[in-house]
């Protein structure tokens, strides 16, 4: 017999061949067994890295918002002694109760009378250290004291945006030469900006806020929510407890499925042509936006909804059968209740993907400049992530630093929504 | 009346008729006699009987409402002013319906200012009567219901033919949504086919929006150089990216990890795919690209764009890795545990194992995942927008400015182009292509994904 390492099959009645065991122990098997463990270990590390880096893009992402945003949520100041005893604006202290007291103050000249005072205290181009609303903090703090009429005070006002980029980090050189003069006088100052909080869009970037927009987004958000949950959960329902097999319920799952597959952007082409061009609804409104996020979010919502719905045992539904409930009160009484922590769950995901999501709203017009936060569902408005988008698109390097607050804003909602997610699943879900 | 309020008012009203019906029937008594409806379902029948008309009726009459008002402004004596019909009538009178509703302080046109009362008037007097339509509706259907609450009649059969009308209502919406989608597309794009011919929409090589010959507009609306871009940036770069991370990260979660750290690492790779496409938009264009750019320009390629092709790719890489991680995921787990146990007993190591039994077994579920993956990454519109070109070239370096159709899509409809331009259109045309591509990429992922799982269950 030949020395084969193959065995040989036995071959008629003849004995089978005694088989030579392998010598693991001559050096070419080692060698063998050596480069397979090295393979091994490099596939193995292969893996590792493919995991290490994805995190590491991750953070890498999230760290490069943060850094760059952070700046945005404060704001540089600095102090400015006004002299409005001095300066006798021509109000009169009944004019500064009522609502006419903007009008009046401004009117009065008290611009001028800031921009003046920021020049006699820094040089001729002091006016240009401020930003265009400073003058604001100055009429809220009379409105608040108009005993400051009477008198000579300081105040710490918000810079323009050029200084505050230059005062944050490496801005234009005019600014920086300005801050260099500045700081050893000790007269900046860095404190929180809660204007970025409760303003809406400008186009001073020292002035722009998130709230506009984050008003926008509720109310949109709000729209969504009201018609995909009730729709989603019904039609989830329906089809996984009362539609009989046929060709309908077929093709109504398939639409569904494609649904959830369909370009984001696509959605904003049906809300152009049905919602306001067919429909003749106003442009950039929640309203509009609402109604295609939800038609986008819906399937999401029923095809969670089916999961959830189909983990609950069959034996819950024949016992309430048994005792006499009607197929409706099966479902409404039973089922639901046990399906709706994963159903909640599937929705809030929904709702978190339709939150975050900007092409479908560029194309029904929620791009628009706007400046005042939206009164009502027909109101033009934004959304945070087109606002991160227009501001993304801006020259003007202040804008930098707002548009990676803003995404901040954006990111810590969505995981808060996420975060609520886990809990109701962790803390509902039943498994049985 | 404010609609908010009217609405209150009938919900007040089915709210009153629950109650009342409800308590009414709880003291239906006929000796000897057990009722097929609970009390509860006599007081959903009045309530829906009180509530779903009137609902009807004002979704009916707000489509029919605006078209009377202006009848009704037309007829007075001040529209006699009115230029004939066209652009000029319908501004004048949408400036006076604002002026009218309360809406505007100012107008630009002076008659708007004297039909505002008219139309003021008009819109009130159409609000009152609906108003009292509506009650009248709500009175009469509780009415009607509540004259046939008897002991024995069986509410509870109606109230729940009623819900299941809604719930069958409520999965139809899903099919008028494709349907809307489809006809929409259909429409707009077969109203761009008369002006541009199919062929050379979908083979001419020339795409230039900005100037649209007005007697040859297909000549610059050849959209070759899209689907060039698309699949350059979707299909390939992303994928060079999405595929080998993607795949390595599941193969290392589920056949190396320890479950420990499997359920941390899991979770956070997930988190790739719940990033807004904005914020990956914004990133792409402000960090990578100039990345991408200063690299080129270190490898002697002077010219590179900073809104390559590359940068726009590689970030959609990274947000598509979690969809071929977890498509990948699932085909490994579908895989027989016998066949692993075998290799793995036949003396094959772990890698050896993934790479000649499980991965083949797995490939046809792999391969669908990937198809999802460029479905997705196909149809994705923010980073392209943000950070790839608006100029169409067809090219093949990864460093020169592309162009995608999602992005065209978003650059003619963002314009200051009216409705009915060939420039307009052409969104829908490229929206209509796109829709198609990613369904049909669907259908055949799925389709090998499903044969896939039925070999070996």
């Amino acid at each position: 017999m030949s020395k084969s390492l193959v065995a040989q099959l036995p071959t008629g009645p003849a004995e089978p061949a005694q088989r030579v065991p392998t010598d693991w122990t001559t050096g070419a098997m080692q060698g063998r067994i050596r480069r397979r463990y090295a393979a091994e270990r490099r596939f193995r590390l292969m893996g590792l890295a493919a995991v290490t880096l994805s995190a590491g893009f991750l953070a890498f992402l999230l760290a490069t918002m943060l850094w760059q945003g952070i700046g945005g949520f404060t704001e540089t100041r600095v102090t400015v002694p006004v002299d409005l005893g001095a300066a006798k604006l021509a109000v009169t202290p009944a004019q500064l109760d009522g609502r006419g007291a903007d009008l009046a103050l401004a009117g009065a000249g008290l611009e001028g009378i800031v921009d003046t005072s920021a020049s006699r205290a820094y040089g001729k181009d002091g006016d240009n250290l401020l930003s265009g609303g400073a003058w604001l903090t100055v009429r809220e703090a009379i409105k608040a004291d108009p005993s400051l009429l009477t008198r000579r005070a300081t105040f710490d006002l918000p810079v323009a945006s050029p200084i505050d980029v230059a005062y944050k980090g490496k801005g234009a050189p005019e600014a920086e030469a300005m801050v260099a003069r500045l700081t050893p006088r000790g007269v900046l100052s860095r404190s929180l900006n809660t204007g970025f909080l409760d303003s809406a869009d400008s186009t001073d970037p020292t002035r722009v806020g998130i709230w506009g927009a984050f008003k926008g987004s509720l109310l949109t958000m709000l729209v969504t929510l009201l018609l995909a949950f009730p729709i989603g959960v019904l039609s989830a329902l329906y089809l996984e407890e009362y539609a009989p097999r046929n060709r309908w319920t077929d093709i109504i799952e398939v639409s569904i499925n494609n649904l959830a597959a369909v370009p984001s952007i696509i959605f904003g082409l049906l809300g152009l042509a049905v919602f306001l061009g067919t429909f003749g609804l106003p442009r950039s409104a929640p309203i509009v936006g609402g109604l295609t996020l939800a038609l986008m979010t819906m399937p999401v919502i029923v095809i969670a909804g089916r999961n959830a719905i189909k983990a609950v045992p069959p034996s819950i539904r024949d016992a309430a059968l048994g005792v006499g409930a009607s197929p409706i009160q099966v479902v409404f009484h039973h089922v639901l209740p046990l399906a709706l922590p994963g159903i909640l769950t599937g929705t809030i995901i929904g709702m978190a993907r339709a939150l975050g999501e900007t092409a479908p709203l560029l194309l029904i017009g929620m791009r628009a400049f706007i400046a005042a936060p939206p009164r009502g569902l027909t109101d033009p408005a934004t959304v945070l992530p087109v606002q991160i988008f227009l501001w993304s698109d801006q020259v003007d390097r202040g804008f930098v630093e707002k548009t990676s607050a803003a995404i901040i804003a954006l990111l810590v909602f969505l995981l808060a929504m996420n975060g609520l997610a886990i809990y109701l699943r962790n803390r509902f879900e039943t498994r049985w | 009346m404010p609609a908010t309020a009217l609405l209150f008012i009938l919900v007040g009203l089915s709210l009153i008729g629950w109650l009342t019906a409800r308590a009414r029937a709880a003291r239906f008594k006929v000796a000897g006699q057990r009722f097929s409806s609970l009390p509860g379902h006599f007081g959903w029948y009045v309530a829906l009987w009180t509530i779903v008309p009137p609902l009807i009726f004002l979704a009916i009459w707000s489509t029919v409402a605006p078209a009377l008002v202006t009848d009704a402004v037309l007829s007075t004596p001040a529209a006699a002013q009115l230029p004939p019909p066209g652009f000029d009538r319908a501004a004048i009178l949408s400036e006076a319906r604002e002026l009218g509703a309360g809406r505007a302080y100012g107008a630009f046109h002076g008659l708007a200012r004297l039909l505002a009362p008219a139309y003021a008037a008009a819109q009130d007097r159409y609000d009152w009567i609906a108003t009292a339509a509506a009650l009248l509706l709500a009175f009469a259907g509780g009415a009607f219901a509540w004259t046939r609450s008897k002991p024995g009649f069986a509410a509870r059969t109606r109230v729940e033919r009623i819900v299941m009308g809604a719930l069958l209502a409520a999965s139809l919406i899903a099919i008028l949504t494709t349907i809307g989608i489809v006809l929409s597309l259909v429409w707009e794009a077969g109203r761009f086919f008369q002006v541009v011919p199919v062929h050379e929409f979908l083979f001419g090589t020339h795409w230039s929006p900005q100037v649209i010959d007005a007697r040859d507009p297909g000549a610059s609306l050849g959209a070759v150089p899209l689907f060039w871009g698309t699949f350059f940036i979707g299909a390939v770069i992303a994928m060079i990216v999405a595929i080998p991370f993607g795949l390595m990260s599941a193969i290392y979660l589920t056949q190396y990890a320890a479950p420990r750290t499997r359920r941390w690492m899991k979770p956070i790779l997930e988190v790739l795919a719940g990033v807004p496409t904005v914020v990956y938009g914004y990133f792409a264009a402000l960090t990578v690209a100039p990345a991408v750019r200063d690299l080129a320009v270190a490898m002697g390629i002077s010219w590179a764009s900073s809104e390559s092709a590359l940068a726009a790719g590689l970030v959609m890489g990274v947000m598509i890795i979690p969809f071929v991680s977890s498509m990948a995921d699932d085909s490994l787990a579908a895989v027989p545990s016998s066949m692993r146990d075998g290799s793995l007993a036949m003396g094959a190591t772990s890698s050896e194992t993934i790479r000649k039994v499980m991965l083949p077994a797995a490939l046809p579920g792999v391969v669908g995942g990937v198809l999802l993956a460029i479905s997705r990454a196909v149809g994705e519109t923010m980073i392209v927008v943000m950070a790839a070109s608006g100029v169409a070239t067809l090219t093949l370096n990864p460093f020169a400015s592309t162009t995608t159709v999602t992005r065209q899509i978003v650059d003619l409809l963002t314009g200051e182009a009216e409705f009915d331009s060939p420039k307009t259109l052409a969104a829908f045309a490229l929206g209509l292509t796109l829709f198609v591509v990613t369904l049909l990429l669907n259908i055949v992922a799925l389709t090998v994904v499903k044969k896939y799982r039925e070999a070996y269950e």
